[in-house]
């Protein structure tokens, strides 16, 4: 009861507040001429990244540097997980000790290997869609992060590992990625040009399809960086707690 | 009745805002606050997402519908700001990560002290170390 008066009080205040701002208030019907800019040049234009999709034209090129260092932050995020529930050698392999065997009925298992392999293409679509329609990198390899995550609530972490796919794989693909956008970042520099901008020595189109120059490259990459990354996390937490509890040597 | 909604919008978000911060200072345990702190950056990425929309009737996505120079005009005329939208997707991801190791932290706490409550991991911490020292 004394929440639900607590409720009503904030929402009368809500209502109260913005109807008293109302007057003051006049919802904007245009945009800051930066954005205006952006969606100008974003395919036409002089300063264009050949792009139909602007946001993803900021995102990777004409605010590149910015999205390069949000992956460095990201990179050492992951990194710092990984490190939190660091295992020795021994311990590691010993985690990976157990049978896959899925408690659930038949047709969960077959399902969720239809879904799997769906998840991948569409995930993959979004990623190399990403200069065409609304996606990206990003978006694309949080969407590729659901597979393994679907394999190890249904079938455990160990049919994932046995089938190849183990923490350190998953580390080594998302250096993988990483390092090519390092390298795709530097590679303007060999043709007289800044950091990361988006030179015409990079495709604008193939088979019709307009790539977006070096924007396809990023996304792609970032594709395999996010998702391996998210994997190699899952991973991890999928691990007993009890394992876990006794390589911690927990008493308690 | 636009402005009105849009206020509306607005003010509910900033008390949102308020609130998620409330729950981080004030909930005891870690669970609890983190995912105040979740709510709290969502709510700030829609705000900033909301910078850069307009209110207009026929509002469009940031994306060119052809690739023709005719278009163009409409386009700008009707397409919602994309820096904002752009800022948002990178803080996205970043968020998440972060909220990742925040949960790797709490779940090794949890292991190693027993409780989440901030409290007694705070009486907890002297007497580990004492032990150490023995």
């Amino acid at each position: 009861m004394k929440r639900l008066i607590g409720l009503i009080i904030l929402l009368i205040t809500v209502l109260g507040v913005s109807c008293y701002l109302t007057q003051n208030l006049t919802p904007q019907t245009n945009i800051h001429p930066l954005g205006k800019f952006y969606l100008q040049n974003s395919y036409f234009g002089q300063y264009s990244a050949k792009s139909p999709e602007a946001v993803t034209s900021i995102v990777w090129d004409y605010r590149g540097v910015d999205t390069l260092f949000e992956t460095a932050v990201f990179f050492l995020a992951i990194i710092g997980s990984l490190t939190l529930f660091r295992l020795s050698k021994e311990q590691s392999e010993e985690a990976k000790q157990g049978e896959p065997k899925p408690e659930l009925p038949q047709p969960v298992g077959t399902v969720t290997k239809v879904i799997v392999a769906m998840i991948l293409a569409v995930s993959a679509s979004i990623a190399l869609h990403g200069q065409l329609t609304p996606g990206g990198g990003f978006q694309g390899g949080s969407a590729l992060a659901v597979a393994p995550l679907l394999i190890i609530a249904v079938y455990t972490k160990y049919a994932l590992e046995k089938n190849g796919l183990d923490k350190t794989r998953a580390i080594i693909i998302r250096s993988i990625g990483l390092l090519g956008i390092a390298l795709t970042a530097l590679v303007p520099l060999l043709t007289k040009g800044y950091l990361m901008q988006n030179q015409p020595l990079f495709p604008e189109k193939a088979l019709g399809v307009p790539l977006g120059g070096s924007l396809v490259f990023y996304n792609i990459l970032e594709y395999l960086a996010v998702g391996a990354g998210f994997t190699a996390v899952f991973l991890l937490l999928s691990i007993p707690e009890k394992r876990f509890k006794k390589f911690l040597e927990v008493k308690r | 009745m636009i402005a009105i909604l849009w206020s509306i919008t607005i003010v509910s978000l900033l008390a949102t805002l308020i609130l998620s911060v409330y729950g981080i200072i004030a909930k005891p345990n870690l669970v609890k606050k983190l995912i105040a702190l979740t709510i709290f950056g969502d709510t700030a990425n829609v705000i900033v997402v909301l910078l850069g929309y307009r209110v207009i009737y026929p509002v469009k996505p940031p994306i060119l519908p052809h690739l023709s120079k005719t278009a163009l005009e409409e386009f700008v005329r009707t397409a919602v700001d994309p820096l904002p939208q752009a800022l948002v997707l990178t803080a996205v991801v970043i968020g998440m990560a972060v909220n990742i190791l925040i949960a790797f932290a709490i779940i090794q706490i949890y292991r190693i002290y027993g409780t989440l409550d901030v409290r007694e991991v705070g009486k907890l911490i002297p007497t580990l170390l004492r032990r150490d020292k023995e």
